[in-house]
């Protein structure tokens, strides 16, 4: 609701928008003795004003943050949003240190290095850990995992999955008492039926399962991390049209970060290193950069 | 598009008719993979490829995949003899699980690669020639010996052609992973080293995998083609052989005395795979085959 359609004096409306308040939330956390001396009127006046939008915002249905635009948040309630918000461990303290607290919900996180360095196993960490319950302080959600590769091994994963529930009973141990409330019932078979994974042998293949990802997602809600490993293998050979290629690189990362956005999961892409020639030196850079 | 059922997916392995090695490599060499083996000349590379080609004959029950093989060279001439030598030994040994008659280099197929274009060539016809021998043995492990000579000679060292010839790395690699996906096909593929000269540092002191450097015969060494091919193979196996200086303890009637003997030592390393944590152990070519050593 506006200044404007307050019921005050044409004269006390006119000293409140030209002392800058244009909306009822502006007025909300002003006291009256400030109200008083900004306007130049009495502090009866003031707190008689004060007590009309208070009213006049009763009367509607409060909404918490009153935009100026539809759908805008301020970034107090952003702030406040993301420190809810829970992060998948990457098993290790420092890393998470590093990550501030972990992978991060609504985010899109690229790890790249060279071969044999341990990608894949820390994407493999990170499609288990996410499972980890609520009570453990964990997500409790589902995995899916793209691989593009072919590194996907299911006995890693399988023993990393064990070495996952071994962790979470020596927790247990640790910190509670009754055991037989908090038995962990959670099995290896289980962790792995709740990745959801996908082999693709090409890019177009690749391009049409992010495409696809919408329609999954919404089907199945308590997806809560998405790992492509790597993307950006089938993109490496030779393409006739590059500017092709840009084009369908940019596109694929704006829609997994709408993906990450919208059903508030985190998505970590793999990538590979390559050496760039910079002035006749040699270093290493991400592929595709 | 439906995700696969992970509790369905087991890899199977072929061994590697060692029982040491298939310990090492937590059962053999796995299928829907490529996996590669650096090695100088000399180390056993080519042995291995043989040995696997004849145990891939071997029933699943035995740790085989009870196929055929297909074996892409490029070094000339190709080891019948040694092929042969080899074939007898296993098939005196596995004698129970073939009929009297039959000779199992009947199952490995054998072409020559001259180019990467003729590489590219074969395998868009390996497709229809996979799938005709779905009838008799099928064929379930392909092998490539050496990728590296295909590449060492054709292409200059500017970055126009280095980049064309990563970029044909990578096609092969996703031809190879979509025939190995398809017909679930394990891909062995050998590759040779370049010596490393200078400081350990920068992009010399890149380290590929868990071994800090990789020796042999005294030199540092690293595979040859570069941080591009080693993006596109799944494992990475390295053979190292040295020439050692050791002590033994030797009886003569004039009482004990020791002699200082050169012994040839062979090993076997794990660089870098998905599923192997980093381990070695040494292995001997004997004339039945390559087996591992427990010391």
């Amino acid at each position: 609701m506006e200044i404007w359609r307050l019921p005050i004096s044409a004269s006390q409306r006119g000293k409140l928008i030209s002392a800058g308040y244009t909306s009822l939330s502006s007025l909300s956390s002003i006291s009256s003795s400030d109200l008083a001396r900004e306007l130049n009127v009495s502090e009866s006046e003031a707190m008689n004003i004060l007590k009309v939008a208070s009213h006049s915002r009763g009367s509607e249905t409060s909404n918490a943050s009153c935009s100026i635009v539809e759908g805008a948040q301020s970034a107090w309630d952003m702030l406040h949003d993301e420190e809810s918000l829970m992060h998948i461990t990457t098993s290790s303290a420092d890393l998470d240190n590093i990550l501030g607290g972990g992978i991060h919900c609504k985010e899109v996180t690229e790890i790249g290095g060279v071969p044999g360095i341990g990608k894949t196993q820390l994407g493999i960490q990170i499609a288990v850990n996410v499972q980890i319950p609520n009570d453990f302080g964990g997500l409790g959600g589902n995995s899916i995992y793209i691989d593009t590769e072919g590194s996907f091994m299911v006995e890693r994963a399988f023993q990393i999955a064990e070495a996952c529930i071994e962790d979470m009973s020596e927790y247990n141990r640790f910190l509670r008492k009754d055991f037989q409330e908090c038995k962990i019932k959670m099995q290896p078979q289980d962790i792995l039926e709740n990745i959801f994974y996908f082999r693709i042998c090409s890019y177009t293949e690749q391009i049409a399962l992010i495409n696809y990802l919408d329609k999954f997602l919404s089907e199945h809600k308590d997806v809560k991390v998405i790992v492509v490993d790597s993307v950006t293998f089938h993109f490496r050979q030779d393409f006739d049209d590059m500017a092709l290629r840009t084009r369908v690189l940019s596109g694929m990362a704006l829609k997994l970060m709408n993906l990450a956005k919208r059903f508030s999961l985190a998505v970590v892409l793999l990538n590979q290193v390559t050496t760039k020639h910079t002035e006749a030196s040699f270093q290493l850079a991400l592929a595709l950069v | 598009m439906t995700p696969q059922s992970l509790l369905q997916l087991t890899s199977q392995k072929c061994t590697t008719g060692c029982p040491i090695l298939d310990r090492l490599l937590y059962g053999g060499i796995p299928c829907d993979s490529i996996t590669e083996i650096v090695a100088e000349s000399g180390s056993g590379k080519t042995q291995i490829c043989l040995q696997l080609s004849l145990h891939a004959q071997l029933p699943v029950s035995h740790g085989g995949l009870a196929a055929s093989s297909l074996y892409l060279h490029t070094e000339f001439p190709f080891p019948f003899r040694r092929l042969h030598q080899l074939c007898l030994s296993f098939r005196s040994s596995n004698a129970h699980h073939f009929p009297v008659n039959d000779n199992p280099c009947d199952r490995i197929f054998v072409q020559s690669v001259h180019t990467a274009d003729h590489l590219l060539e074969i395998m868009s016809k390996t497709d229809p020639f996979i799938e005709n021998s779905k009838n008799q043995v099928p064929v379930r492990l392909i092998v490539i010996d050496s990728i590296a000579a295909l590449f060492r000679s054709d292409f200059d060292n500017t970055p126009v052609e280095l980049k064309r010839r990563s970029s044909l790395f990578f096609k092969i690699s996703s031809k190879l992973k979509a025939l190995a996906k398809r017909f679930n096909l394990a891909v062995l593929v050998t590759n040779q080293v370049v010596d490393l000269v200078g400081p350990n540092e920068g992009i010399n002191g890149l380290r590929i995998g868990n071994l800090v450097c990789l020796h042999t015969s005294g030199r540092r060494v690293c595979p040859a083609l570069g941080l591009a091919w080693a993006n596109c193979v799944n494992s990475r196996l390295f053979l190292s052989r040295n020439e050692e200086v050791i002590r033994e303890e030797n009886e003569k009637s004039n009482g004990q005395s020791c002699d200082f003997v050169k012994k040839k030592m062979r090993k076997l390393y794990v660089v870098f795979a998905p599923h192997l944590p980093e381990t070695s152990c040494e292995f001997e070519i004997t004339r039945e085959g390559l087996f591992g050593v427990e010391r």
